[in-house]
């Protein structure tokens, strides 16, 4: 029962927190460009997204003639799933969690590459080489980047030896994680960065090379389907940064919901500051940094962090 | 040694990247948000031409001597004037711009003998038809008044 309680609370808050994101971020974008974003609709424009998201229900779902038909319809769909479970084992605060899951890191990570076959599929299934292009290149970056974010996720793990997302938030209530493992961090909030599909690592959307990437030939509803994945996965990835490297919900004052939502809205903020800071960095050197720089950095500060942590 | 200097040069630069547009962030927008705020067009803006009113006739000085007509290289100009008595002075009537052929060079402006021809400061125009685009330049002037 409370399983349910809590996947209607989920599928109530995603959409309304994709509208508040996408906002947030066409504002954030606004502003460090010196203008001010979104105006028209309502003071500030809040209401803005609500009318995009009416206009995209209105619209026609076209779909092309030469796709295939069953993949392309089920990508929307395939790609939601995920983005809706990844909020079953996030532990908002010791109280608010759907279920202490045993191996919640794992599900959570196992479900995100869902959202690729997904986009493999939407890629494949449009018929169309942009489209394809891009899928293909979504698979390769993040078949890279899960590497080194499961190694630096691992470094944490094997300090406080427990999958449980609760219990790795308890154990950071004298020093946050982010403190001990500051180079941990780094690669995971790149790695999560890539994983999402954010720039600068947006190449499976490059807009200025592949018209926008898997979902080109998606219009209306199913478009919107993936930009609400992307922006769900946007703060599960967040939260679980929180809840690995900032302690979770703990924090002084304030209930730790608060707390909880502060940090992972700060770091969705950051995530948006860097998007509108960096260019989108090239195919290669995407590779390159993942398998060059990433990989070994991660596997080397696992090794320190066994080696310490066999000392002490 | 390199790879390491590499990564370290690297991520300052980043955070420095990071650095200014922090604080574009929080300074004042710059845009002008149009149809609520406009700005004033500067002297040398040229928009269609239009008659200058003179304070001592109290209207333009036009004498249809036809000289902007016949200077103007895309023959946007087509002036109409009249004469009420005979050895009267002939002055300007009907005023018309195709404005969808002007291409502002100003030539008409510069001839002009009685110098009340002008650039107006107008930006504005939305047309739905390629016949709007004739502009009733006397009648701006008496719509003006």
């Amino acid at each position: 029962m409370a399983g349910l309680v809590g996947l209607a609370i989920i599928a109530a808050i995603v959409p309304l927190n994709v509208a508040f994101l996408v906002l947030l971020e066409r504002k954030v974008a606004g502003h460090i460009q010196l203008r001010p974003g979104p105006m028209e609709v309502a003071p500030h424009g809040i209401l803005q997204t609500l009318a995009d998201a009416v206009k995209l229900l209105g619209k026609e779902m076209v779909t092309p003639l030469s796709t295939d038909k069953i993949v392309f319809f089920l990508a929307p769909i395939i790609v939601v799933a995920p983005a809706f479970v990844g909020f079953v084992p996030i532990p908002f605060s010791p109280m608010m969690q759907i279920r202490d899951v045993n191996v919640g890191i794992l599900l959570i990570f196992s479900f995100s590459s869902i959202t690729v076959m997904s986009i493999l599929m939407a890629g494949w299934g449009s018929n169309n080489k942009y489209a394809l292009i891009g899928a293909v290149r979504s698979v390769a970056q993040n078949v890279a980047y899960e590497i080194p974010l499961l190694l630096a996720t691992m470094s944490v793990i094997i300090m406080t030896n427990t999958f449980k997302l609760g219990a790795i938030a308890q154990a950071q209530s004298s020093v946050w994680y982010i403190f001990l493992q500051p180079v941990a961090a780094i690669i995971f909030f790149i790695a999560t960065t890539a994983e999402t599909n954010r720039a600068p690592f947006d190449l499976v959307e490059a807009e200025s090379e592949l018209v926008s990437g898997f979902h080109t030939e998606y219009t209306g509803m199913r478009f919107s389907l993936f930009f609400l994945a992307e922006y769900t996965n946007m703060v599960i990835a967040a939260a679980l940064f929180t809840v690995l490297f900032l302690g979770g919900s703990s924090g002084p004052f304030f209930p730790g919901m608060i707390w909880f939502l502060i940090k992972t809205y700060f770091l969705i903020f950051v995530v948006m500051w860097i998007r509108w800071t960096y260019p989108r960095i090239r195919f290669d050197q995407l590779m390159n940094f993942a398998w060059k720089v990433l990989i070994p950095i991660a596997l080397l500060n696992l090794l320190i962090t066994a080696i310490v942590l066999k000392v002490i | 040694m390199q790879y390491v200097k590499e990564i370290l040069v690297g991520g300052k630069s980043l955070i420095i990247g990071l650095w200014i547009t922090l604080k574009r962030l929080f300074k004042p927008i710059v845009t002008v948000q149009y149809p609520r705020q406009k700005l004033t067009m500067t002297p040398n803006f040229r928009g269609h031409i239009e008659f200058i009113r003179f304070d001592d006739t109290k209207t333009h000085h036009c004498v249809a001597c036809g000289l902007c007509a016949r200077t103007c290289p895309s023959h946007v100009i087509k002036v109409q004037g009249e004469k009420t008595r005979a050895g009267d002075l002939k002055y300007g009537r009907q005023y018309y711009i195709d404005f969808s052929k002007c291409s502002l060079c100003g030539l008409c402006v510069d001839v002009c003998p009685e110098c009340t021809l002008q650039f107006s400061k107008e930006y504005e125009y939305v047309f739905y038809h390629r016949w709007d685009t004739v502009l009733d330049i006397m009648g701006r002037l008496e719509g003006k008044r």
